[in-house]
């Protein structure tokens, strides 16, 4: 049981940044390897504030606003000019795979290569009813819930989100009506940073940080993302938690070493049987990527 | 001179490599990023065949390409039903298990070359000797410049013989349309898996000369940022032809030259030589999506 809610919590993370990635996948057919750097960078954003002395809510609003502009930096500079000039999703993927590497260098040249830590010393422990939680997970779980039910209600409920289910459905038919696509390729890439940094801070407030893991971590999310079902929303979010539980009992039942194998066991059994996803459905052949 | 030796032999090496890639991302429209894996696996197979087993220069050589060639099925199985953005992720996948392999396969108190410690761990393998053949030993850089010149040449000539042959017709023609080509009765799928196979051969041999050239491998040689900059040679000169991935290939060992003479810190070298290969990919994917001298743009 312990094990599981831990799987659960670090789920959670899973799936934010898991989302975050559909949300630009989805709208704008972007595969948004950049938002790897985004995920890395921005605990150093933080931890900076924090160690010139700025309170944890006024860190953690500029990690916010840093990961936000690098995320819609990405799509203004370098995407929206792609999409008109009517790239090839290739052509995206690797201007991407170059803004990663962009940033990951940047990142090292300006915070040196060394893992860092937001919090200092063991953290203080809740006992709820024979589960024992850090303060980390308890935080990281309740902000997690909180953005992921936040988007959903966005979503189904606003005018907005309307908007940006069709973009998702059709994106040629959404212009043709009339609506902004730019702007709303804008708002998907700046919802994506939002999610993106709130999972890295999670992940950074618990265990610390370092500048090479973040293209592992957006793997995750991607194979979160393939085994959720990534032609809707919610897949990112079922494929993340049940990636989290898969991952938490392997390493407590094998070894934590057997955790990168079994994540892609999950993904080629996926692949192979249920391409779709768990709660994706099947598209027409020519519109598969 | 030693200078000039040392540059071709890391040309050959990039020439080879940039072949082999080409195969896979020019010739069956496939991007992939688990190259430095399979570069790794010929190093690997070089380094422990030469040191612990004492095999010659071709039989390590041989050993290392075969094992690459029947590896290349964990991304040549997937090429089968995936393709763009997927395929790159199942790759990425692919490159992290051989990386995590590596790091990870050894025992501190078993030797080397053992079932137990096959890679040494971190740690790396030392002493890679010098290659021997046919009583002859290349131990100075020259002679291993005309070793590595040789190497090249034949799989030059291999590949150029294999891509302007059938073969490799069968092959841009599955890249542009795979249910044409199956429609006219091709073998889609076996086509692919020779394809990465020979692919995935030649990475290897790229590796074990480089093995044996610097003779101390450690698992960054299997590194992501590897990868990417492999990925960056033949995206940089050009894929679908000839010639593309030569000119990437010589692209990619004048650029950190001709940065030396800018006079940036040693402690920043490093990060800005590989920001400026991120930064030439932004831009090449802007002005010339299809590389400098290639035939053929990435869908």
């Amino acid at each position: 049981m312990q094990v599981a809610v831990n799987g659960i919590i670090t789920g959670l993370s899973i799936a934010l940044l898991a989302l975050g990635f559909t949300v630009t996948y989805l709208p704008t057919r972007v595969f948004h390897v950049a938002l790897g750097g985004v995920y890395t960078s921005v605990p150093f954003v933080a931890w900076t504030c924090l160690s010139l002395g700025y309170p944890w809510p006024i860190a953690a609003l500029c990690a916010f606003f840093s990961g936000v502009t690098l995320s819609v930096a990405c799509e203004a500079f370098n995407h929206g000019r792609l999409e008109r000039k009517g790239a090839s999703s290739g052509v995206h993927l690797v201007s991407s795979l170059g803004l990663y590497i962009i940033i990951i260098q940047a990142t090292t040249m300006i915070w040196g290569n060394q893992p860092k830590v937001l919090r200092v010393g063991v953290d203080s422990i809740f006992n709820l009813g024979g589960l024992v939680l850090t303060r980390a997970q308890v935080l990281s779980a309740v902000v997690s819930t909180m953005l992921l039910a936040g988007f959903y209600v966005w979503l189904s409920f606003s005018n907005l989100g309307l908007q940006f289910r069709g973009l998702a459905d059709n994106p040629v038919e959404m212009s043709l009506r009339g609506y902004s696509v730019r702007r709303l390729r804008l708002v998907s890439f700046a919802i994506s940073g939002l999610l993106a940094c709130a999972s890295a801070l999670a992940f950074a407030f618990d265990i610390g940080f370092d500048p090479n893991g973040g293209l592992t971590t957006l793997l995750l999310a991607v194979v979160a993302m393939i085994i959720g079902g990534r032609r809707s929303f919610i897949g990112p979010l079922v494929g993340g938690v049940l990636l989290g539980v898969v991952r938490a009992e392997v390493s407590w039942f094998l070894s934590a070493s057997w955790q990168e194998a079994a994540t892609f066991i999950l993904l080629s059994v996926f692949l192979l049987i249920r391409p779709e996803g768990l709660i994706g459905r099947k598209g027409r052949l020519e519109a598969e990527a | 001179m030693t200078y000039l030796s040392h540059l071709l032999i890391y040309l050959n090496i990039y020439v080879i490599v940039a072949l082999g890639l080409n195969m896979i991302v020019g010739y069956c429209g496939r991007l992939t990023l688990s190259q430095a894996g399979y570069f790794a696996i010929g190093s690997y197979a070089y380094a422990l065949a030469s040191v612990a087993w004492h095999w010659g220069f071709l039989p390590s050589v041989a050993l290392g390409a075969g094992l690459a060639a029947v590896l290349s099925m964990a991304i040549s199985l997937p090429s089968w039903r995936l393709k763009g953005d997927f395929f790159v992720m199942v790759s990425l996948a692919v490159q992290i298990v051989i990386l995590s392999a590596i790091y990870n396969w050894y025992r501190p108190e078993a030797p080397l070359g053992t079932l137990r410690n096959l890679t040494n761990g971190p740690a790396g393998i030392s002493g890679v000797p010098k290659p021997d053949m046919f009583g002859i030993k290349f131990d100075t850089v020259g002679s291993l410049a005309i070793l590595a010149t040789v190497t090249a040449g034949v799989c030059l000539l291999l590949g150029a013989l294999l891509l302007k042959s059938p073969w490799g017709r069968v092959l841009q023609a599955l890249r542009d349309d795979e249910l044409a080509a199956k429609g006219l009765g091709k073998n889609v799928r076996l086509f692919k898996l020779q394809a990465f196979a020979i692919a995935c051969a030649l990475l290897a041999v790229g590796g074990a000369l480089y093995a044996s050239y610097v003779s101390f491998i450690d698992p960054s040689v299997a590194s992501l940022d590897q990868s990417v900059l492999m990925l960056c040679m033949v995206v940089i000169g050009g894929i679908g032809n000839f010639r593309g991935p030569l000119v990437g290939a010589f692209m990619l060992l004048a650029f950190p030259e001709v940065l030396r003479f800018l006079n940036i810190p040693i402690a920043l070298a490093a990060e800005v030589r590989l920001m400026a290969y991120g930064l030439l990919l932004v831009v090449m994917m802007h002005f010339r999506p299809q590389g400098l001298c290639g035939s053929y743009r990435i869908e």
